[in-house]
């Protein structure tokens, strides 16, 4: 009798603690509804150069059931963007993708957000003074671009480069993401008998276009980001640039329109698209599995002639850059 | 067991009505699931049609009520009025309307703006559709318009509807291209309102050919990340399909726009069944749980309903077995009632059994008392009568007055009314009297000396156990001697019992015939009968217990000393009763 009644208590606690259980699983299953909130932090976050970014970000979003939030942001300054991060976290944000700031001491903010939340870079690997970020990054092969573009060049002047006088236009200087596709494209000259004529990187300020316009007649102008090509397809279309033929790296619908009214002759486009989407799939991968390390990811570009400015395939890259 | 058997039982019956509720559940499920789907794509194949049949009518409208009613040549701002005015009422949908000549050359367009340098529309896909097939209007499929420049710096997608249209130039009639360029942003809206779901469930617009017009994951498509079946899904009719996708089972529904041959088609992985159905299994789960707590605990009341009756029962009868006398227990079921009740009376006509079976016991130790005392009488009269017949054939009269008269004593005491316990006094005065003839008989061969302390005269003792034992010292322990015979009788009490105890200084015997001597009354005594010790051992057992009795010690040469132990129980005639009753033994048994 003893036995029954403890048989009976026993199915009952343990019908019981399976009904508490497997109601404490439908909750959980309802709470985890909440997708995780990933916020992206670039410079200028409005501007047409980040559609294809945004876009590729929206893509991965929807993919990985993840909530991206884009910070509303202007210029950003180290101080600028440390808040930014800061204030996003507090907002709820379990991982940020940063473009990084130029400034001193980048790094040491970045180690000390990497502690509390994973961090994936984009745009920049690299502080003004040349020190890596030890932090993954996702990034266009920019080295690869430089050479393609001086391939680019080569090919339109059949090798006969001979004395020609280069001027570059770089918005972001002589580091990090221009100084490699810089890397490229001189390597990819060397010995070629080209001459650079001169460097100017400091696009700040409402008369830029001044800047290209006062230095020495060049026979080519490499810009080697989208901002700087857009400015030297400005100038260019404007007849500013003492006849100088444009060649650039843009990711932008207005890049792409100076290519396509013959203002740049050659655009090469980093798929920005991948940048996104890849930058966001490894966030989401290591929000998913704590012990996953995040990798560095190269992705590819294309060289766009005006020619074949709207191919079907063109097509599809000019498709990102409109969302 | 009863309950286990019962949860056993409900369980299998919860689980298979858990798992015909959950098949029935996610049947329905999904077959709403799929009717909403089909519902919601029937609403936006409506929507898409009118927005296409209203783009059809726009381009009815240039071609019948503008390019038809004017000549080129002298009508051009009418006909520009004409589409301006078109474009101006329908500015949402669309994104242009222009028209070339046989050449690709523009005749007219709206908004006005600067035609791009050489774009060459002959080379563009709308423009060979319509002139391959001058019959029909000819959607495209999305694609960037690349024939105005507006000085936005900006890409507009569109999707074209072209025809081949006849139109009059200075009189003379030459045929051109009508395009009306639909914004596709429109379309995209469509779509992107009915792809709001975050649940996997998606939809997506192809051509006739399988070329995806919108997809939710178009880059993914493009860069290969994902694939879609939208070739196959362009061959499909209208209906449901199931389907295997990257190893995903998943419907798909189709339903044909009108006009165009496109396919809007949406798929509903098998993941959003399972989704759906999330809380309806937990729930169906943690209904079971509770169903079984309930049955678990109607079971419990239900089987000890059934089975307390039987443990009452069963433990009253365990009780009865043990000793007590408890009431059966009569409760329960009519069946365990009648149970109850039938086992009652059995114990009851046992009890009475028993009640008669020691009745009769007691009669028939009394008859076998009787017996035994029986024995005595005859024997002893026999050997006094034969002593009194020598004394008086010797004429030894007085010796045989005095042995008559002793008889006599022996006689009255032997008599006591019938009773079978005396007080000690009269035993040890029977004892004397028998002694007194016997040593007349003997010739004063032996004598006898009594050491009976007198305190213990007034308690009980079985009447006539001193005379065998005298007898047999007489008989078995001196006679054979040739020196003069003693017996000796002591009484005294001894740590609450009394001892009376016959010694004589006989032949005594070896101790093996002293362990027979009282065990077998049929045992033969090599020099006489030894039935007299065994008649008055079984007569103290019987009377006052198993512990008291006789013992014999004796050793060859040395003598013989017979004692008799019995309890100290003062004479009264309630003891005396009780002893005779049996009872004494009976407790103690």
């Amino acid at each position: 009798m003893k036995n029954s009644k403890r048989a009976f208590v026993l199915t009952e606690v343990a019908l019981g603690i399976m009904v508490v259980i497997m109601t404490f699983i439908m909750i959980q299953g309802r709470n985890a509804k909440d997708t995780d909130k990933v916020s992206v932090i670039i410079p200028n976050s409005d501007d047409n150069e980040w559609s294809a970014f945004r876009y590729g970000l929206r893509m991965a979003a929807q993919d990985q059931n993840i909530e991206i939030i884009v910070a509303g942001t202007g210029e950003l300054g180290i101080e600028e963007e440390e808040e930014t991060i800061e204030r996003e976290i507090d907002n709820g944000a379990r991982a940020v993708i940063v473009q990084p700031s130029s400034g001193k001491g980048t790094e040491k903010m970045l180690k000390q957000i990497e502690k509390k939340i994973p961090v994936m870079l984009v745009g920049e690997k690299e502080t003004e003074d040349g020190t890596a970020l030890e932090i993954p990054f996702t990034e266009p092969d920019n080295y690869g671009i430089g050479e393609a573009l001086a391939q680019e060049l080569l090919k339109d002047y059949n090798g006969k480069i001979k004395g020609k006088k280069i001027g570059i236009v770089s918005e972001t200087g002589d580091f990090g993401t221009a100084a490699d596709r810089r890397a490229g494209l001189e390597n990819a000259l060397a010995g070629m008998g080209t001459e650079i004529l001169w460097s100017v990187s400091d696009l700040h300020g409402k008369e830029k276009g001044e800047i290209l316009k006062s230095q020495l007649a060049a026979d080519i102008i490499i810009a080697f980001d989208d901002s700087s090509l857009i400015l030297a397809g400005e100038c260019a279309q404007a007849n500013d640039l003492h006849g100088a033929l444009v060649y650039g790296i843009g990711n932008s619908t207005e890049a792409a329109y100076y290519l396509d009214v013959g203002a740049v002759q050659c655009l090469a486009v980093p798929d920005e698209f991948s940048v996104g989407y890849q930058s966001l799939t490894q966030i989401a991968k290591k929000l998913r599995q704590r012990a996953y390390e995040m990798e560095s990811q190269k992705v590819p570009y294309k060289v766009i002639r005006r020619e074949a400015l709207f191919s079907e395939e063109n097509q599809k890259i000019l498709f990102t850059m409109s969302q | 067991m009863i309950m286990l058997v019962f949860s056993a039982i409900s369980f299998f019956i919860m689980l298979f009505l858990g798992v015909c509720m959950y098949a029935g559940f996610s049947a329905t499920s999904r077959q709403e699931i799929t009717q909403s789907t089909q519902k919601l794509m029937e609403q936006t194949g409506e929507n898409l049609e009118d927005y296409l049949v209203r783009m059809r009518q726009i381009s009815d409208a240039v071609y019948y009520n503008v390019i038809k009613e004017n000549d080129f040549l002298g009508q051009d701002k009418e006909i520009q009025q004409g589409m301006n005015l078109l474009y101006g009422a329908n500015r949402d949908n669309l994104r242009s309307i222009a028209i070339y000549n046989d050449y690709g050359s523009l005749m007219a367009a709206e908004p006005v703006a600067s035609q791009k340098e050489d774009p060459d529309v002959t080379r563009q896909g709308w423009y060979k559709r319509a002139v391959s097939e001058m019959e029909n209007m000819h959607f495209s499929t999305p694609h960037i318009q690349n024939l105005f420049d507006d000085n936005t710096l900006r890409y507009y997608w569109v999707i074209s509807l072209s025809r081949v249209v006849e139109f009059t130039e200075g009189g003379d009639p030459r045929t051109g291209v009508l395009l009306v360029d639909m914004d596709y942003s429109n379309i995209s809206r469509m779509m992107n309102q009915i792809n709001a779901s975050d649940n996997g469930q998606y939809f997506y617009l192809c051509d006739s050919n399988g070329q995806i017009i919108y997809h939710t994951r178009q880059m993914q498509i493009e860069n290969g990340i994902f694939r879609e079946n939208s070739r196959r899904a362009a061959g499909y009719k209208d209906g449901v399909y199931d389907e295997i996708s990257e190893g995903e089972h998943r419907k798909v529904i189709v339903n044909t726009i009108s006009y165009t041959g496109w396919k809007l088609v949406g798929v509903i992985p098998y993941s959003v069944f399972n989704h759906g159905m999330f809380n309806i299994r937990y729930f169906i789960i943690i209904l079971m749980l509770l169903m079984a707590m309930m049955l678990v605990v109607i079971n419990q009341i239900v089987s000890d309903r059934i089975s307390s009756p039987i443990l009452k029962l069963n433990d009253s009868v365990k009780e009865y077995e043990a000793g007590k006398h408890p009431q059966i227990y009569i409760g329960g079921s009519m069946e365990i009632r009648h149970l109850g009740d039938s086992i009652q009376r059995s114990y009851e006509r046992i009890d009475l059994l028993m009640r008669r079976i020691v009745m009769e016991q007691n009669e028939r130790r009394k008859s076998e008392l009787a017996a035994l005392q029986s024995q005595i009488n005859p024997h002893f009269l026999y050997n006094a009568l034969d002593s009194i017949t020598w004394m008086i054939e010797g004429e030894r009269n007085d010796e045989a007055v005095f042995m008559i008269s002793q008889l006599a004593k022996l006689f009255r005491i032997s008599l006591s009314k019938g009773r079978t316990v005396i007080c000690i006094g009269d035993e040890i005065q029977h004892a004397q009297s028998y002694m007194n003839i016997q040593k007349i008989r003997y010739k004063k061969s032996f004598t006898f000396e009594f050491d009976v302390d007198t305190s213990i005269y007034s308690c009980c003792i079985v009447k006539l156990v001193l005379q065998p034992i005298l007898e047999n010292a007489i008989n078995y322990g001196i006679s054979g001697t040739e020196d003069n015979g003693e017996i000796r009788v002591t009484g005294r009490k001894e740590g609450g019992n009394i001892v009376l105890s016959v010694i004589d200084n006989g032949i005594g015997m070896p101790q093996e015939e002293v362990d027979l001597l009282l065990t077998d009354s049929k045992h033969i005594h090599k020099k006489g009968s030894g039935v007299g010790l065994v008649n008055v051992n079984n007569r103290i057992k019987i009377l006052f217990g198993k512990e008291y009795g006789l013992t014999v010690e004796s050793e060859p040469d040395e003598g013989t000393a017979v004692s008799i132990c019995i309890p100290e129980v003062p004479f009264t005639q309630e003891n005396r009763k009780v002893i005779e009753k049996g009872h004494l033994f009976s407790e103690q048994k």
